[in-house]
């Protein structure tokens, strides 16, 4: 059953439960990807995915149901469903749905071409190839993938919005395997774009050396000492982290930056943007998943916490208006709070003058366990960690599997310097753009 | 579901262009969510699962389609995607299914899609009620009740239709309490079993739950910064066997081994762990978190002796993977769901009981930690560099325990953590987790009995 039918017979069920107050959203993915080991095809998937979720408000609550089976059954079901889930709720706060009449952001969609299963092969055999020839370490264990992802995303409530998106994104993953004979290491980078527009050579450059660099490194020494988080570390820090932005936490008394909107949380040097749109994030997005506009804004201007992100139940509960960060990961999430890309301004150092300034310290590339040994609540980490010895101004030995541990609030307030160019680690939403980020001291544990 | 007759017709458009292997996976599942929060209920998540993937394999490739359309057209659609997707060829294989009936070894009472919200809700505000009643010190409390019903049907060329009812139900706590030097520390106790209600029953109590995790909170609120250093560990029992999860058994999953990206490939026969580790996956567990009938793609799940005495006995493997490897399925594939595409993971993996007392494991330990209660972790299977938390730590001096530290976590590499396991106690114990893979988030036992850890990094400050 296609989508508008369904959504007739949805309307139809609501309105017999005696249901004013509705919405409906509509996810729809249609994916494909190649996958080679070796320059050998292993897997090829095509999928159809999504679903339905439908919400309402009932005795003041806000009840919801998601389904992937689009049949008269499940409509009625998931009114049903809905309709009990809200009478089962407590929560306090009042519940909104957005208003229709809104002014959208001018923001247009990716469109990269929907790639055939052929050019998907010929994409991930290219990458193949350059990976072959990356770097005198490189081994015959490495894989390559091609993908393209539409997706089509409707919002529709009986306040009169009703909205639709559709995006379609092309990307290729390449992961490197190196070997000296006695060790393995890999590292992988993920690229969006048509690939008949990627710098494959390039990339696949890069991903190798990185993970050629890291073989026959050492354990760093334990101490307390400067530390430089490279983009793709700081990109791990502040995705872990955002949390502390909900003000949906903030209300639960979940986040150390309740309270806090107006105060000094950072060093001066800081400015944290939220920016549905930035350029080289492809999920660019006009409405979130209340169907409120969204918008770019600063979370923290000058080391001052400007705003946390709200939706429109939090807004409401401070007086504020809504900074359109309603968010679902899927179909039937409930709607969360998260940033889009959080955008770390630059500083005014070049990589050399950043590094010549931390001294004697450890430069940290990647982090690991975020989701284990990081506390989003108070802050506390304490995270596996690769990089370099940083002596005298210059990075030296490769250093790994060791940790480094501190308090993610106060590390805000002790950086020292950031360089002046940001980079966009990993697409996806959420993410973060970051430059590289001097922070006076932490405490590395190794040999 | 997907009647025998469809399900043939479905498997003949899959080989149509010579694949020498078809299988549908179609599933149709509840997954029900409650969650409260200061002692209200906050939020439901309600969600139905359905659909199908085809695969066929031709020699050493998989191509997988997918479909939220259980129609016979969208299903013949799906089929013929994939076969289409193998290139040109002709059939080989001739469909002949016979329905196949296992025995179930998870019996389930009560069934808790069919049970009302609110008794869920009752069993929830008493786990709350359990944290909050610990200590006027916890100042907030959050909680969920998860239950899942998943129904599947797995057809295959090798002859095989068969059906499966997987129910299982969760309940967990968090605890938070403000530390003594300022910051917030939390405990959490998140037990689940592949049963129904009747898991409150006898099995969990639900007080109990949100005490342990209150427990654990008050703990940590006094506990001061772990220091950083390498140093002999003891490792608690039930979840600290997640160190052998991660710093072990992802790296012999298939997945990995088959392409060589691990550092256990090549090695069956030989010894790669202390001689105290004998270690385990064994799905068949009745009840248990990470148990199942068969896996997904119809293999019935076994007891796999991953290590016996130290010594490498077997991978974990699933049929695509196996091919790779010339050896047959372990009944280790595994799927979050009908849109992931499945491969070997673990099901309920733990060391075995050994000769030694925990008293004499502490005793042991001049200057060290006891992990009594370990967070989550993670691992990159082809360097074998492993990370995880320690929830609840405290310090051994003199082979006695001493004063809680918080803030730890312990990494290393894999072959050279399981190789440093030379004490293994008796009072082996598992507890339940989700584990993330390619292919989805599963459920999964990880376990052991209280072990040491000669010499590990461990991260405090």
């Amino acid at each position: 059953m296609e989508f508008k039918d369904f959504k007739t017979i949805v309307a139809d069920a609501a309105k017999r439960a005696g249901i004013e107050d509705y919405e409906l959203y509509y996810v729809s993915k249609e994916e494909s990807e190649v996958s080679l080991f070796n320059g050998e095809p292993t897997d090829f998937t095509a999928s159809l995915t999504g679903g339905v979720a439908f919400r309402c408000i009932v005795g003041g609550h806000m009840g919801s149901a998601g389904t992937q089976e689009l049949s008269p059954e499940q409509a009625e079901s998931l009114v049903r469903r809905a309709k009990d889930n809200a009478l089962t709720l407590e929560k306090e706060a009042e519940v909104f749905f957005a208003e229709g009449g809104a002014a959208y952001p001018e923001c247009r969609p990716m469109s990269m071409p929907v790639l055939t299963p052929d050019e998907l092969m010929h994409a991930a055999l290219a990458a193949n190839e350059a990976l072959k020839v990356s770097h005198e370490k490189i081994t015959d264990r490495c894989s390559t993938q091609a993908v393209t992802l539409q997706t089509q995303t409707s919002l529709m409530n009986s306040r009169g919005v009703d909205l639709s998106w559709t995006n379609s994104v092309d990307a290729v993953i390449l992961d490197a395997v190196v070997s000296d004979g006695t060790e393995d290491n890999e590292d992988f980078d993920i690229k969006a774009g048509d690939p008949a527009g990627l710098d494959l050579k390039e990339i696949a450059g890069k991903t190798a050396a990185r993970a050629a660099a890291k073989l026959g490194a050492g354990v760093a020494p334990t101490g307390v000492c400067p530390v430089v988080f490279a983009p793709s570390a700081m990109y791990s820090l502040l995705i872990t982290f955002a949390s502390a932005f909900s003000a949906e936490n903030a209300r639960k008394g979940l986040s150390a930056l309740k309270g806090k909107e107006g105060e000094v949380v950072a060093s001066e040097l800081v400015t944290l943007t939220d920016d549905p749109f930035y350029p080289e994030n492809v999920y660019p997005q006009p409405f979130d998943g209340e169907g409120s506009p969204t918008a770019r804004k600063d979370l923290i201007a000058g080391g001052v916490l400007k705003t946390l992100l709200y939706d429109l139940s939090t807004a409401h509960d401070a007086g504020k208006q809504t900074t359109g960060n309603a968010s679902r990961s899927s179909y039937d999430s409930p709607v969360s709070i998260q940033p889009y890309t959080l955008v770390l301004a630059p500083g005014k150092l070049t990589e050399e003058e950043l590094l010549a300034q931390c001294g004697n310290g450890v430069w940290i590339d990647t982090l690991g366990g975020t989701h284990a040994g990081a506390n989003p609540i108070s802050g506390d980490f304490s995270l596996q960690s690769s990089g370099f010895l940083v002596e005298n101004g210059k990075k030296t030995a490769a250093v790994r599997s060791f940790t480094v541990s501190g308090n993610f609030f106060d590390l805000l307030k002790s950086i020292t310097a950031l360089s002046d160019k940001a980079e966009l680690p990993r697409i996806g939403l959420p993410s973060v753009a970051t430059p590289a980020v001097l922070v006076r001291e932490l405490t590395i544990s190794g040999k | 579901m997907i009647s025998r007759e469809i399900c043939a017709k479905i498997l003949e458009a899959a080989v149509s262009t010579g694949a020498d292997y078809a299988e549908i996976f179609a599933e149709n599942s509840m997954n029900h969510t409650i969650s409260m929060v200061s002692g209200k209920v906050d939020s439901i998540s309600d969600g139905v699962v359905s659909g199908a993937a085809v695969r066929v394999y031709k020699g050493l490739r998989s191509v997988m389609a997918t479909t939220v359309d259980l129609s016979e057209e969208g299903l013949l659609r799906c089929a013929k995607k994939a076969a289409a997707a193998l290139g040109e060829g002709k059939a080989e294989l001739s469909i002949v299914l016979r329905d196949r009936l296992y025995t179930n070894i998870h019996p389930v009472r009560v069934v808790p899609s069919s049970a009302p919200n609110r008794e869920k809700v009752e069993i929830l505000r008493a786990a709350c009620r359990g944290a909050y009643d610990y200590d006027k010190r916890i100042r907030q409390v959050t909680g969920g009740f998860l239950d899942v019903d998943q129904n599947i049907l797995i057809a295959t060329t090798e002859g095989i239709r068969a059906t499966d009812r997987r129910i299982r139900t969760r309940i967990n706590v968090t605890a938070l309490a403000d530390a003594k030097d300022g910051g917030t520390q939390t405990g959490s106790c998140s037990p689940g079993r592949r049963m129904g209600m009747e898991l409150f029953e006898k099995e969990v109590d639900a007080e109990a739950v949100g005490r342990e995790a209150a427990r654990q909170a008050i703990v940590m609120s006094e506990a001061g910064y772990c220091p950083a250093g390498v140093m002999p560990v003891a490792i608690g029992n039930g979840f600290g066997g997640v160190i052998f999860h991660e710093a072990c058994g992802h790296s012999l999953e298939a997945s990995s081994v088959a392409f060589g990206l691990s550092q256990f490939a090549g090695k069956l026969g030989e010894k790669i762990a202390g001689e105290k580790v004998t270690a385990y996956d064994d799905g068949t567990i009745p009840n248990a978190w990470g148990s199942l009938n068969f896996d997904d793609e119809g293999t019935p799940t076994r007891r796999n002796v991953l290590i016996e005495n130290g010594v490498l006995k077997t991978y974990m493997i699933d049929k695509f993977n196996g091919r790779r490897m010339g050896l047959p399925s372990t009944g280790s594939s595994r799927r979050e769901s009908f849109e992931y595409t499945p491969t070997s993971r673990m099901t309920n993996t733990f060391i075995g009981e050994g000769p030694d007392e925990n008293e004499a494991i502490i005793a042991s330990i001049d200057n060290g930690l006891y992990a009594a209660a370990m967070g989550g972790g993670s691992v990159n299977p082809t360097t074998g560099e492993f990370n995880f938390a320690v929830r609840e730590g405290y310090l051994v001096r003199n082979g006695k325990i001493c004063e809680p530290v918080r803030g730890a976590s312990l990494v290393g590499r894999g072959s050279d953590v399981i190789m440093n396991i030379d004490m293994v106690g008796k009072d082996r114990l598992l507890a339940e987790g989700m584990c993330g893979s390619s292919s989805g988030s599963v459920p999964v036992c990880v376990g052991q009995p209280m072990i040491r850890v000669s010499s590990i990094t461990v991260g405090g400050r």
